[in-house]
């Protein structure tokens, strides 16, 4: 196969495999705001705690796979507390206080990261399953970042059919359209935004466990990755699964193949493209509200 | 709606003496810190301006302020111009932008003017942070402070320097105060208030919020110009949203919409960054802990709640007058 070829389509997966990443950060940021009107800025600090409790675990339990399914329950258990201490009491306080009292939060989480890990990047192996190489599509590329892509093409298609198809996603398709009709119904409205909230805040520490053997962890990792999540929330529609789908993919690929083909503006182009989607299309490419 | 109450004037003029005693009686550090504080008071001004009576929460203004700073610096470094057309360039260049922004997201509401205007922000950002020309994110270096020397003033002087910030924050108190007591400043309170009502009784709501937008960007366009006189070098950090975030804040834990509020702010961060860096590196926690208490707390900010209390005690005690000793039975 050609040079370019192959540099073509190991561009292709990392740019699916940024966007999973992005997907599975998203996910919790739309729901959130979706369901409970929140717009939760510390999302990012939840991811960097996933990461970072991720690294703990593997280094105490010496294996990955624990990490990977404690880290995101240990994240979730903190989502719970800043739940029921702060979120319910500004869930109808206007976006200015959520704004500002979860930008507080990122300052906490910041330093906190910083007291109990330190400044310095951490890493993680991969796990010894998925470490080297992998041929695909004739190229090889690491078998950890098709993992990655294996896992956000998974969960995408699990969360796509539960909202589709079962009784659990119609009630929360309903609770999105008109969440006062929805309970009116019958659906327990708060408890439903209640464990929709846990499994947004769990899949962003399991974004960061899984992101640690390929990015490192930082202290700012939860600032660096917060901006491009929300404008995949934004340029979808706030509030809509598919939109976050489709989001991802379009800031996934913007970024990675825009760092090849147009190097230092491609940023330009998804500020831009975020610009014009709230100046022309507030509501998002696919709104959530039919 | 804005009042230029005596407690403000005091609590402005208070605020000014200190800052120019502590700049007089102390040392080179203590009037770096002063210039520091003027600066982003100014900045803490222009923001509250169209977030405090007009409900447009900017995130770009450290963009316009940046942009400003490499407007100066670039109109002396790059074309070697005199600092005083660099001034209107930078000042003119902040104008420009604000008021294509403004008009652009004069459309938008709530969350979603946030995050169009940190897009807008952030486009700046990456521009200039891109630019060869500019430096790139190295930043650029030689960048002369204005030449005074005909009125007397030696601006190399510190003190001289951190007089003549203090001065030029007042002067922009008095422009904002003079603007928001107008019927222009009357018209923005009203679109604070209800935007949909003021569009019902005629007013061209998208044109009065650009202007007041573009006004305030003038403000802070410069303090942009004084900051790039002050460090005498320029780089793209000036323009990150992460600064913009920081005003904001300083806004907030002053007292949004009291307009001296944020001046008070701003002096009390940077004081506080600067002893709670003494004891400690980690001092983002503690400015993360005391904002989200502060909007806990109604969100009034330090002055707004003061004020608050203050009219509180008025009402009670005007209540206690008016029925007598009955209130006391």
């Amino acid at each position: 196969m050609s040079g370019s070829a192959v540099f073509w389509i190991t561009q292709l997966l990392n740019a699916l495999q940024y966007s999973m990443l992005l997907f599975l950060l998203s996910i919790g940021l739309t729901v959130i705001f979706g369901l409970l009107h929140f717009v939760n800025l510390a999302h990012g600090a939840l991811y960097a705690m996933g990461a970072y409790i991720g690294i703990s675990l593997a280094l105490r339990t010496g294996s990955y796979w624990v990490a990977l399914v404690l880290a995101p329950v240990a994240v979730t258990l903190i989502g719970v507390v800043l739940y029921l201490l702060l979120i319910r009491r500004l869930r109808h306080a206007g976006p200015l206080s959520q704004v500002l009292v979860t930008f507080g939060l990122i300052f906490v989480f910041l330093d906190v990261i910083r007291i109990l890990w330190g400044d310095i990047a951490l890493g993680m192996d991969p796990p010894a399953a998925l470490r080297g190489m992998t041929s695909i599509f004739g190229v090889r590329y690491p078998t950890y970042r098709l993992f990655i892509i294996g896992m956000g093409i998974l969960i995408m298609v699990v969360l796509l059919v539960t909202l589709a198809r079962s009784q659990i996603g119609a009630m929360i398709r309903a609770g999105v359209e008109n969440d006062q009709m929805a309970a009116c119904l019958g659906i327990n409205v708060e408890r439903l935004f209640f464990a929709v909230f846990c499994l947004g805040c769990a899949l962003a520490g399991l974004a960061g466990v899984v992101a640690v053997p390929v990015l490192s962890a930082t202290p700012g990792m939860g600032t660096d990755i917060l901006i491009p999540a929300l404008i995949v929330v934004v340029i979808g529609g706030l509030g809509s699964l598919h939109g976050a789908i489709l989001g991802s993919f379009i800031v996934g690929f913007m970024a990675t193949i825009g760092a090849v083909l147009l190097p230092g503006i491609n940023s330009v182009l998804i500020f831009a493209a975020l610009a014009a989607i709230l100046v022309f299309r507030p509501q998002g490419l696919i709104p959530a509200r039919g | 709606m804005f009042r230029q109450t005596p407690i403000r004037t005091g609590a402005g003029i208070a605020l000014i003496a200190g800052l120019a005693i502590h700049a007089s009686r102390g040392g080179y550090f203590d009037r770096e810190i002063v210039i520091e504080i003027a600066i982003l008071a100014m900045l803490a001004i222009s923001l509250d301006i169209v977030a405090g009576f007009g409900r447009m929460i900017s995130l770009c203004h450290g963009a316009i302020f940046g942009l400003a700073a490499y407007g100066y610096g670039t109109a002396i470094v790059k074309f070697g111009l005199p600092p005083s057309t660099g001034l209107v360039i930078g000042i003119a260049l902040a104008i420009a932008f604000g008021a294509l922004v403004g008009a652009i997201c004069a459309g938008t509401v709530g969350i979603f003017y946030i995050m169009a205007t940190l897009a807008f922000g952030q486009i700046a950002y990456v521009l200039i942070f891109e630019s060869r020309w500019l430096g790139g994110d190295d930043g650029m270096t030689g960048v002369r402070r204005m030449d005074l020397s005909l009125i007397g003033l030696n601006m190399r002087d510190s003190l001289t320097f951190a007089l003549v910030c203090l001065a030029v924050l007042v002067l922009v108190y008095i422009a904002a105060a003079v603007v928001l007591r107008s019927s222009f400043g009357r018209t923005l309170s009203g679109i604070h208030a209800n935007e949909a009502r003021m569009r019902a009784v005629g007013i061209n709501t998208r044109m009065h919020k650009t202007a007041a937008f573009a006004f305030s960007a003038a403000l802070a366009g410069i303090a942009g110009v004084l900051k790039a006189q002050h460090t005498m070098f320029v780089s793209p950090e000036l323009l990150f949203w992460t600064l913009s975030g920081e005003v904001l804040i300083i806004v907030i834990l002053g007292g949004i919409g009291t307009l001296i509020g944020p001046a008070i702010g701003a002096t009390l961060l940077v004081l506080l960054k600067h002893e709670v860096s003494h004891y400690t590196v980690y001092w983002h926690v503690v400015v993360g802990a005391v904002l989200i208490l502060a909007v806990l707390a109604g969100g009034r900010g330090l002055f707004g709640e003061f004020e608050y209390r203050l009219a509180r005690w008025r009402a009670r005690r005007r209540a206690r007058r008016g029925t007598g000793g009955a209130a006391d039975a």
